[in-house]
């Protein structure tokens, strides 16, 4: 019966147009905002939520990409700023500021940018490991792990492990 | 440990036994170390244990744990029957211990889900080659031997199936876009091709075959299974294929309770709390009856269903095992009740000037009673006495001292002082590092006790004991103590301390550089101490869970290590405050006065140090918005307020800009991503959402000493 | 060797089959009913089962019932102990009371689903059937 079956819907496919492969429905998406002139991209596996900007309740004497803690639910969770983090010159919260909630591995942190955009779908093979940033740098180009072109536009594609991660070498522990 | 195992299911009664019966025994043979020889009550239960065991291993055809158990019910056999005199008493604990590890290290395995594969050959021959010994022994006293140990052999085997713990459950969703046809179809060789390796499954809707208008349904809500099988997400995945039509599929672990539930009503999962003490034990439990297990007719979509619908018996049992998710789960909500209670409670609705709220604050007393009676039934769920982990210790001082040739008794107080689960997992490893530690630099060879005039048997005493929210855990030894000027010089020369001379440390302070990463060199180390597994991880796993690690010592007397281990639900009366824009915490117990004064009550160091006079006494003086760069406005002396603060004797003051109010408070840890800084120790949620940030007073002094 | 395998489940019994042919002559039930009459047959025919596979749950006849039945169908006949034929039930049920309550009805081996072959092998073995 299992053949009549699949001879059945493959008659039905040939009426279809070929689509994405039905893979793990999350891969190669990426939640994409912008941050001064840069538009960046996080794969989406690692969001859990996005909202807009709340209260920070700063922390004395922490890094100056920490900005504090916010209460999600009860939840307390450390929030940074991904601009100060890139070693540029933080911007002003505004109303469409918002914070981007990630889970990488068992740490939950929030990111401050300054406007969400799309989500968007890259296929892996699009994905140009970035050449001409300096990897050992240590500002923005540290976090990023690849380009992708969508539109007109190129955005940078960050590595959350990274991002939260990495430590200054030059700052003391 | 009851928790642990789903007593019942065969494998895991055995295991559980197993361990009991080994426990017990090891305990046994521990108390009677000392003695000449086993009495009759010993020599029967060692007996019993391993006849136990090698019936039941038997069964389970684990034949290296059924040869060692055998090998040793032999020598206990004869033991019993024919009484022999002058025993190597010693050697036979060996023996017995031997025998008891190499079999907890083999239901190890099994409990992992490896093989039990065990070499058995050595210790069966030593313990051969002892019963032969026993043998001659017992003839040459000129008694007969008894009738050889009867033994029969298995004729009944349980095999356990493989991975038993490892089924998974998950429940998939399939979505079709929406101008797919025949999606019932379709849903269908997803559902043949899920067959090839699913255990069990269930669908929804559940008539795909057999009604067209499935189809329809599919379309619309997406059709869903719920899949018992042993394979991973991916294989699931690949099953399910992606016949195109496929919008998206969603997979997603569940639980076995979901997969039961199924899609259909079966009524409200029964969990039965009974807590009055009935003693009805397993036996009473319903047998399982020929005929309980007759299938009804199969029908599409639906997993297998029993033809009788088995109720399930009523535990009525005085323990439950509960999962410790959910435990979790009811420690997290007792503290949003704790922070949802002040919201109410302080609720700026309620502020309005002229209103009688009597009856308010009657009823919000009761509300508040109950709450906290609600945090100490919750709480002490989790509590389980330290005794088995302090039993551990017996064996390693055992162990160890013997090893090293050391006489050395180990007193134990307290063991019965309960502690939440969570820590007993973490402090397992450092108090067994620390045990070692005294038992092998610590404690002095017998000669060198002698010749400093004190006991030959050193004494190592492990202490319990609750205190100020905390857990205290002890190790104290009678032993050389430690040296300062030798730990000062190690540390220098390791390059850890820098130049500061040695003045500049306090006793405490330097008895601390032990656990200073990089401090052991090679002398320290020992086959039982070992290096770099050093006081250093130590530190850090009590640190994992919030503690300290005090030392104190005497030289030529002892020392003494003191883990300090706060509870973990900490709910506690904390002052509000606030200083410039931020809000601060401190525990209500710390804090002895608040008073307001007046400029000249100041006294300022050239270093910048500040101290204020009060009724003739002088305490340090920080002012918190400099201490934390906190900016924003600087509040001037008089129109702030003073808090005296005292933590173990020392006392320190704070400047603040205003007193909020005093209510409880849940505390919560700083997320770890955030690292540690001085004079804060937590956070918690306000009543009006806002996060306020705890001080920790003993942080605020040493950081006030430091400087 | 002969074989009497009494599964109700088709994956189950693929599988059962697949392993157990290599071994003997293996002749198939779908539920308990089936299975003690084919014993039954074979006995009457002078040429009894040496192995029966049972799985616990099916219909008609659970896997208890059928052993029972078979067991005293043997005692009728002044088949006793080690002479009866060699029961293994199969089942996922794996708590303690199901295979003390299988082992006092007279089962030989109680092997959990999935099934350890390894195990399955050595058992097969240690019974003298292969």
């Amino acid at each position: 019966m299992a053949e009549e079956l699949m001879d059945v819907l493959n008659e039905v496919d040939e009426l279809d147009e070929l689509d994405e492969l039905g893979e793990d429905t999350q891969k190669g998406k990426f939640m994409t905002f912008r941050i001064g002139e840069e538009c960046y991209g996080i794969a989406i596996n690692y969001v859990s939520e996005i909202i807009s900007a709340q209260t920070i309740t700063p922390v004395p004497e922490v890094e100056d990409y920490i900005k504090g803690l916010i209460n999600i639910r009860g939840k307390i969770i450390p929030v940074i700023d991904v601009k100060v983090r890139f070693k540029q010159e933080p911007f002003e919260y505004m109303d469409r500021t918002c914070i981007i909630v990630i889970d990488v591995k068992s740490t939950t942190v929030g990111l401050v940018v300054e406007q969400i955009a799309d989500v968007i779908t890259v296929d892996e093979k699009s994905i140009i490991p970035p050449p001409s940033l300096n990897q050992n740098s240590y500002g923005r180009d540290r976090y990023v792990f690849g380009l992708v072109r969508v539109a007109d536009e190129v955005k940078l594609l960050l590595d959350p492990e990274k991002l939260i991660r990495d430590e200054d070498p030059t700052m003391p522990e | 440990m009851a928790e642990d195992f789903n007593t019942d299911s065969m494998l895991d009664m055995f295991l559980y036994e197993s361990e009991q019966l080994l426990g017990d025994l090891q305990n046994t043979v521990l108390e009677k170390k000392d003695e000449d020889c086993f009495d009759e009550t010993s020599i029967n239960e060692i007996f019993r244990v391993m006849h136990t065991i090698k019936g039941s291993s038997g069964i389970m055809m684990y034949e290296n744990i059924t040869k060692v158990s055998h090998k040793l019910e032999d020598v206990f056999y004869y033991l019993r029957e024919s009484h022999p005199d002058n025993v190597p008493h010693l050697e036979l604990v060996d023996h017995v211990l031997d025998v008891a590890d190499f079999i907890t290290g083999e239901l190890d395995k099994i409990k992992e889900g490896e093989a039990p594969d065990g070499d058995e050959t050595k210790i069966v021959a030593d313990i051969d080659k002892f019963l032969k010994r026993l043998k001659s022994g017992i003839e040459e006293q000129g008694e007969e031997l008894p009738p050889e140990n009867t033994y029969v052999a298995p004729s009944q085997f349980y095999i356990p199936p493989t991975g038993t713990e490892s089924s998974k459950y998950f429940k998939a969703s399939i979505y079709y876009r929406s101008d797919t046809e025949m999606c019932n179809i379709r849903a269908y060789t997803a559902v043949y091709s899920l067959k090839e390796i699913a255990e069990d499954m269930e669908y929804m809707p559940d008539d795909i075959i057999t009604n067209e208008d499935s189809g329809a349904v599919i379309l619309e809500d997406g059709f869903h299974m719920l899949i018992k099988c042993q394979c991973s997400r991916e294989d699931v995945l690949n099953a399910i294929g992606d016949t195109s039509g496929m919008d998206r599929v969603e997979i997603n672990d569940c639980t076995k309770q979901e997969f039961e539930m199924g899609f259909h009503d079966h009524g409200p999962e029964q969990i039965v709390i009974e807590l009055e003490d009935k003693k009805e034990d397993k036996e009473k439990k319903k047998e399982p009856t020929p005929g309980d297990y007759v299938i009804k007719g199969k029908e599409t979509g639906k997993g297998k269903k029993l033809a009788k619908s088995q109720p399930k018996p009523s535990h009525k049992q005085s323990y439950i095992s509960v999962n410790v998710e959910k435990m979790d789960a009811l420690m997290d909500m007792i503290g949003e009740l704790v922070i949802s209670e002040a919201v109410v409670l302080q609720n700026p609705d309620l502020k309005v000037p002229g209103l009688d709220l009597t009856n308010f604050q009657k009823a919000a007393g009761q509300l508040s009673k109950i709450t906290t009676e609600l945090q100490d039934v919750i709480m002490s769920m989790r509590m389980m006495p330290l005794t088995n982990t302090f039993q551990k210790m017996n064996r390693i001082v055992f162990d160890v001292s013997r090893k090293l040739g050391k006489d050395i008794e180990l007193e134990v107080i307290g063991e019965n002082t309960e502690v939440d689960k969570n820590i007993i997992e973490h402090i397992s490893d450092p108090l067994m590092h620390l045990i070692r530690n005294s038992v092998d630099h610590g404690i002095e060879d017998k000669e060198d006790r002698i010749a400093a005039g004190k006991n030959p048997r050193g004494k190592i005493t492990l202490e319990a004991k609750n205190e100020g929210g905390k857990v205290y855990i002890i190790v104290r030894d009678d032993g050389k103590g430690l040296n300062k000027e030798v730990l000062y010089n190690k540390a220098r020369s390791n390059g850890l301390i820098g130049n500061r001379p040695m003045s500049d440390f306090t006793d405490r302070e330097i008895y601390q550089f032990i656990t200073y990463a990089g401090f052991s060199t090679k002398e320290q180390v020992t086959e039982y101490s070992g290096r770099g597994v050093g006081m250093d991880v130590v530190v850090k796993n009590i640190q994992a869970i919030g503690g300290k690690l005090e030392i104190d010592s005497m030289e030529g007397a002892g020392s003494e290590m003191t883990m300090k281990i706060p509870l973990t639900l900490a709910i506690i009366n904390g002052i509000v405050m606030q200083v410039a824009s931020s809000t601060f915490v401190i525990e209500t117990n710390a804090v002895k006065e608040f008073v307001r004064i007046s400029k000249e009550m100041i006294v300022r160091e050239p270093n910048g140090e500040e101290y204020v006079m009060l009724r003739g006494e002088c305490y340090p003086f920080i002012r918190l918005n400099e201490f934390y760069h906190l900016s924003d406005t600087v509040t001037d002396i008089e129109d702030g307020i003073v808090v005296l603060l005292e933590h173990e004797n020392k006392y320190i003051s704070v400047f603040i800009d205003q007193l909020i109010a005093e209510q409880e408070i849940v505390v919560k840890p700083i997320p770890s991503y955030v690292k540690r800084v001085r004079g804060i120790s937590g956070c918690t949620q306000l009543g009006d959402g806002s996060i306020a940030l705890i001080l920790d007073i003993a942080g605020l002094i040493i950081g006030q000493e430091r400087s | 060797m002969k074989i009497l395998l009494a599964e109700d489940d088709f994956a189950s019994r693929k599988f059962m089959t697949n392993y157990l042919e290599k071994y003997g002559e293996c002749d198939i039930t779908v539920d308990g009913e089936e299975a003690v009459d084919a014993f039954m047959m074979a006995l009457e025919d002078g040429e009894p089962y040496d192995l029966i596979c049972l799985d616990v749950m099916m219909p008609v006849l659970d896997g208890y019932q059928a052993l029972k039945a078979i067991r005293d169908i043997e005692k009728e006949r002044g088949i006793q102990g080690s002479d009866g034929v060699k029961i293994i039930m199969t089942t996922a049920l794996n708590e303690e009371r199901n295979v003390k309550k299988a082992f006092e009805m007279g089962c030989t081996v109680y092997s959990g689903k999935p099934i350890d072959l390894e195990k399955f092998e050595k058992i097969l073995k240690k019974l003298g059937l292969i």
